[in-house]
């Protein structure tokens, strides 16, 4: 990796821009959906970054290696890591996603800032408060009958 | 000694079991975690005789480290396993109407002792994230009675959202640290930590404290900590606050003891745990009611835990400790009492009149939380003081300035608290919560032992100062992991 134009640089430098796109995707985005994608994206590149480690250009398959030919291979421990990895993601993915169908049945949206401020709301009401910064809220606008909802 | 790997093993077992033993016998599946979790007591207790002052590498499935995978086992381990074991039995559901929530507090304690255990980095990730799964579904599967249930679904989905983008930069870490050395083996990684010097050393552990940090409440990443503790049962607060944010610790300064023992890393340290008091203080004193309060003064504890643990050596992890331990006390019981009490400050009126002792025991937990002078948090606060002004630098005198500024505030809210309790109670007040559960009489226990605490501060003391001797070292655990003859083959 003494220059950046070799094929390492390029994927590596691929690798950490997926993972920074997921990661951005994360704090800026405020759909549910969205923001489960962008932690696929962010786990992507994460996932890249560890099976690149042990990638050597030219590199084989060790089970292809007879032992005596001098071949390089590629390391072969990062890609049961990331095998590893990859399914524990699916796994977290599957969870998320079921719980964003339930909660999305219950406040029937999927913005995470309507959400929050229910949820703010209903722990303040359980606990015998008033809401967090209720006295600067604006009054809240009462929907029409007939007026789109969206 | 290989009976320890049945820590991790048992619980897990025990998970996979318990749906398929209840569809014959729920009573059955009520006790399987109970007894799992008592046998575990008891192996922790043997091998506590057995190790005495030492310590032991278990080779799992014979394979030799670096290859292999290995269980650490020293006095500072099993001590943190036997609280695991304990404080999950305090709060085990008793009254749950599922058997799957059984399954869930197994598979979080299996995943506990082996985050607890474990000497091998990516093993560290797997169980990490294990627990992390596991505390998805609890929190989601367990709202206290007055909110809605999809509350608690909401706030599992945000805190699955945090979390998880903090495991994915734990495992970001980890790639980083294996393309630097080759090796995930954290005795291996300690033997070589030369090649962690430079900046993408440093980066790796910024990642692994960050994503670890998500669990143990560290600064920019504990948004979720008011939302989850507010939604769900005290007494699961009381095991997440106490000993879940403490195994997120303990990985942390695995990391930083053995491998990176270096100015940068205690600078980072210091200053999330700085920002973590200053942030957490500010916002439990504009808290209205008790949980809030005691969530964001456990952040502001555990920001104290990392600035104990910016002291190098084994000086940090001795008073980092004492204050795990105390917080674990202290935070615990609050949690388990705050089931007693009604939640709204201002109904708390007359309170000490109702019940006498709930008053008493509150008072010992926060007098010891602030530190007054004969109790142990007094004790810990005034080391950790004494020891950062033994360390040059500024930056360590801003943050003892910082620990005091934070004790000002904390004592300001809560003796604002205090005093609410013993006023009179007026039409509005209705300060017991009749049907609290057993939890509170576990709090009172959890007083006692701090009061029984405070007459032997200084044996514990130095015991707690020999574990973290012991295990502080880099030498021993590289010697215990990788016997010198070995690292001689492979060189």
């Amino acid at each position: 990796m003494n220059s950046f134009f070799t094929i390492e640089g390029i994927l590596y430098f691929g690798a950490i821009s997926l993972s920074i796109i997921g990661l951005f995707g994360l704090l800026v985005s405020k759909n549910l959906f969205r923001m489960l994608l962008s932690l696929v994206l962010f786990e992507a590149g994460a996932n890249l970054v560890l099976v690149l480690s042990g990638f050597i250009r030219n590199g084989i398959a060790p089970i292809f290696l007879d032992g005596n030919s001098g071949a390089v291979m590629n390391d072969p421990v990062p890609q049961a890591l990331v095998l590893t990895a990859i399914v524990i993601g699916v796994g977290v993915q599957a969870l998320a996603l079921s719980l964003i169908f339930r909660v999305k049945k219950h406040y029937g949206s999927m913005d995470m800032r309507t959400i929050r401020s229910k949820l703010e709301r209903e722990i303040a009401t359980q606990a015998g408060v008033t809401p967090p910064g209720s006295n600067e809220a604006p009054a809240p606008v009462k929907l029409v009958k007939g007026e789109a909802h969206e | 000694m290989n009976s320890l790997v049945l820590l991790v093993v048992l619980p897990l077992f025990a998970a996979f079991i318990i749906p398929v033993v209840a569809k014959f016998s729920p009573k059955l599946s009520l006790f399987t975690g109970p007894v799992v979790l008592c046998i575990n007591l008891l192996l922790i207790m043997s091998a506590w005789i057995k190790v005495g002052s030492g310590s032991e590498a278990i080779f799992l499935g014979g394979f030799l480290p670096p290859v292999g995978i290995v269980f650490y086992i020293d006095h500072f381990s099993l001590l943190f396993s036997g609280l695991i074991a304990g404080m999950v039995l305090i709060v085990w559901p008793w009254d749950a109407k599922e058997s799957r929530l059984y399954s869930l507090y197994m598979l979080l304690s299996a995943a506990s002792f082996g985050l607890v255990l474990s000497a091998d980095l990516f093993n560290l990730y797997v169980f990490y994230e294990l627990l992390a799964v596991a505390t998805y579904g609890i929190i989601a599967a367990s709202p206290i009675s007055k909110v809605p249930n999809s509350s608690a679904t909401a706030a599992s989905l945000r805190y699955l959202f945090i979390s998880s983008a903090g495991s994915v930069m734990l495992l970001l870490g980890i790639a980083i640290i294996y393309t630097l050395t080759g090796t995930l083996n954290i005795a291996h990684l300690a033997t070589m930590t030369t090649s962690l010097d430079g900046f993408a050393g440093l980066s790796a552990f910024a990642l692994i404290a960050i994503g670890a940090g998500v669990k143990a409440e560290m600064f920019p990443v504990n948004s979720w900590v008011a939302e989850v503790y507010g939604t769900i049962p005290r007494q699961l607060s009381a095991l997440l606050a106490g000993l879940v944010s403490k195994l997120a610790v303990i990985l942390i300064i695995r990391m930083l003891l053995m491998v990176f023992q270096q100015q940068a890393a205690f600078d980072l340290l210091l200053v999330v745990g700085m920002l973590g008091v200053i942030s957490g203080e500010m916002v439990a004193w504009r808290a209205k009611d008790m949980i809030r309060m005691l969530s964001f003064s456990s952040i502001a504890q555990l920001g104290l835990i990392f600035i104990a643990f910016s002291i190098a050596g084994s000086k940090g992890l001795w008073i980092g400790m004492a204050l795990m331990l105390h917080h674990l006390l202290v935070k615990g019981g609050l949690f388990l009492m705050a089931d007693r009490f009604a939640g709204h400050m201002g109904k708390l009126k007359g309170l000490a009149k109702h019940s006498p002792m709930a008053a008493a025991v509150f008072l010992v937990f926060v007098l010891s939380l602030l530190g007054v002078p004969p109790f142990p948090g007094f004790w810990i606060k005034l080391l950790l003081i004494l020891n950062l002004a033994e360390q040059g630098g500024g930056l360590y005198h801003v943050a003892i300035a910082t620990i005091l500024l934070a004790t000002v505030i904390e004592t300001a809210y809560i003796f604002k608290f205090v005093r609410i309790l013993y006023q009179k109670a007026d039409a509005d007040s209705t300060p017991i919560n009749k049907n609290y559960s057993s939890s509170y009489t576990f709090a009172k226990l959890f007083a006692l032992i701090l009061l029984v605490s405070m007459l032997f501060v200084s044996p514990i003391s130095n015991h707690l100062k020999d574990i973290a001797n012991h295990s502080a070292s880099p030498h021993i655990y590289i010697n215990k992991i990788l016997p010198t003859k070995q690292l001689g083959d492979r060189s």
